[in-house]
C-alpha cells in the first residue's frame, strides 16, 4: 500500500494542474494510494509509524527539497521504502536522485529502482542533502584525530551528502565535487574579510572527507540541515551508513 | 538557498551521465576525493587520509596518506611525513618516507631524513638530513683481490727450505 505525504504548498493554484496530472498517472500505474496532506509543525516519524502499522508498504513524499528533509530528518529510523515526487521549484535533491520534476517522476516510482542512501546525524536528527553553518567562531574535530581551526577568526562550514559541492571562482573553471559514499565531505572556508551589507569573501575552501565531526563554539551557532535551522554550541556530526531505502532513477548522481 | 557572493552550492549539469547509467554505485561510489588544507587553515593532530592530500596551510602532525601529497608553496608541516608519492615546495620539519618518487622544487624546504625510491630534487631547494633510496645494491660488491707484483710467499718459503 503507497501513502502519499503532501506538503502544505501543494495547495497553491498554481501547482494543482500538476498534482492533478501526477494522481491520474499514479491511478494509471496501478499505485495510487492514501493522501496525507503536512502541516508545518506535523510530526513525520508519528505518521510514518502509525501508516506502517496499518499496512503501508512505500512512503511517498510529494514536495520539494524542504519537505523531504522534513520527512526524512525523523522518519529515516523507520524501516520502510521512501519515494519522492518532486514538484515546484527548489529541488536540487531530486537531481540528485535521478528522479524528474512533476508527473514523470511518476514512472520512476512505478519502477521501484530501490537503493539503500547514507544519511548525515546531527545531534538528534537526521538530514539528507547536507548541512551549513554561516560564518562563526566555531572549533572543528575530526574522527578524534585532528583539529581544524584557522588563522581568520571565523569559519563557515559546509558539510555534503547527497549534494555535489561547487567553488565558483573568479576567472576560474567552477570547481565541483562529488560526494563519495561511505563518507560525509565537509568544506571549510575561513572568511577573509566582510564586505558592504553583510557580503563575506571567503578564501579557498578546505575540504576534509570524515565519518565524524564535532564543531563547538563557546556562543551558540546557526546550524541549516536541509533548510532546517537551529542554534546549537556543539554539535557532533556523523554518518549514518545505508540508513534510508528509497525509489531512485537510473539518471542519479552516484 | 546559502546564496553568498563567495560561497555557493549549486548542482553541475553532468552531459556525460550515459557511462555512468551501467556503472554499480559502489564503482562509481569509489572517486578518490582530495583532502585540501587551506592557505589559512591550520591542523593539529595526526592526519591521514586514504586519497590524495594538499596541503596549502600548516599541518601540526603526522600526516598520512598512500597516495600523492602535495605540499605546495607557503605551505608547513611540522611533523613525519608518510605517503605514496610526494610533490614539495613548501616546509616539511620532519622525516618524509615516500612509497615512490618525491619531487622537491625550488622553494622546497624539508629538515629530516628522506627515504624514498625516486628522488628529484630541482636546483634552489634546502634540504638538510640523510637520504635513503631503495634499491641501493653497491653494500653488495665485494672489493677484488689485490693483485701483488712480487713472488707469491709460499714459493719464496719453499725455496728458503731448499
Amino acid at each position: 500500500m503507497y501513502v502519499y505525504l503532501y506538503d502544505n504548498f501543494l495547495r497553491q493554484k498554481k501547482f494543482a494542474s500538476t498534482v492533478k496530472a501526477m494522481e491520474t498517472r499514479l491511478t494509471d500505474y496501478g499505485i495510487a494510494g492514501k493522501i496525507i496532506r503536512l502541516q508545518n509543525f506535523s510530526d513525520t516519524k508519528m505518521i510514518v509509524d502509525e501508516e506502517l502499522s496499518k499496512g503501508a508498504t512505500t512512503i511517498v513524499v510529494v514536495g520539494n527539497d524542504e519537505t523531504i528533509g522534513h520527512v526524512l530528518s525523523r522518519a529515516a529510523t523507520c524501516d520502510i521504502l521512501f519515494g519522492f515526487l518532486p514538484v515546484g521549484p527548489g529541488n536540487d535533491i531530486a537531481k540528485v536522485l535521478g528522479i524528474p520534476v512533476g508527473e514523470d517522476a511518476c514512472d520512476v516510482l512505478s519502477r521501484r529502482r530501490k537503493l539503500r542512501l547514507d544519511a548525515g546525524w546531527m545531534n538528534n536528527r537526521y538530514f539528507i542533502s547536507r548541512l551549513h553553518i554561516p560564518p562563526s567562531d566555531i572549533m572543528i574535530e575530526y574522527d578524534e584525530k585532528f583539529e581544524v581551526s584557522s588563522d581568520k577568526s571565523k569559519l563557515e562550514l559546509v558539510v555534503c551528502n547527497l549534494q555535489p559541492f561547487t567553488w565558483h571562482r573568479k576567472n576560474k573553471k567552477d570547481w565541483v565535487v562529488h560526494p563519495q559514499d561511505g563518507k560525509l565531505e565537509a568544506f571549510v572556508l575561513p572568511i577573509i574579510k566582510k564586505g558592504l551589507f553583510g557580503r563575506v569573501k571567503t578564501e579557498d575552501p578546505s575540504v576534509f572527507p570524515f565519518e565524524e565531526m564535532i564543531v563547538s563554539s563557546k556562543k551558540p551557532f546557526v546550524v541549516e540541515a536541509d533548510g532546517k535551522r537551529s542554534k546549537e554550541t556543539r554539535v557532533k556530526i556523523r554518518l549514518a551508513k545505508s540508513r534510508v531505502e528509497m525509489v531512485v532513477g537510473k539518471d542519479r548522481r552516484f | 538557498m546559502f546564496k553568498k557572493p563567495s560561497s555557493q552550492i549549486a548542482l553541475e549539469q553532468n552531459n556525460e551521465e550515459t557511462e555512468e547509467e551501467q556503472m554499480p554505485v559502489e564503482q562509481a561510489s569509489s572517486d578518490k576525493i582530495e583532502t585540501v588544507v587551506g592557505p589559512s587553515v591550520t591542523v593539529e593532530g595526526d592526519f591521514a587520509s586514504e586519497g590524495d592530500i594538499v596541503v596549502k596551510g600548516t599541518v601540526s602532525g603526522n600526516v598520512k596518506t598512500s597516495q600523492l601529497l602535495t605540499v605546495e608553496e607557503g605551505a608547513k608541516i611540522f611533523a613525519n611525513v608518510k605517503a605514496g608519492s610526494a610533490i614539495v615546495a613548501g616546509a616539511i620539519k620532519g622525516n618524509v618516507k615516500v612509497a615512490e618518487t618525491l619531487e622537491l622544487t625550488s622553494s622546497a624546504q624539508v629538515g629530516g631524513d628522506i627515504d624514498c625510491k625516486t628522488l628529484i630534487v630541482a636546483g634552489g631547494a634546502l634540504l638538510r638530513g640523510k637520504i635513503t633510496m631503495k634499491g641501493f645494491d653497491v653494500d653488495q660488491f665485494k672489493p677484488e683481490k689485490k693483485i701483488s707484483l712480487g713472488r707469491p710467499k709460499t714459493k719464496k718459503k719453499a725455496s728458503k727450505t731448499e
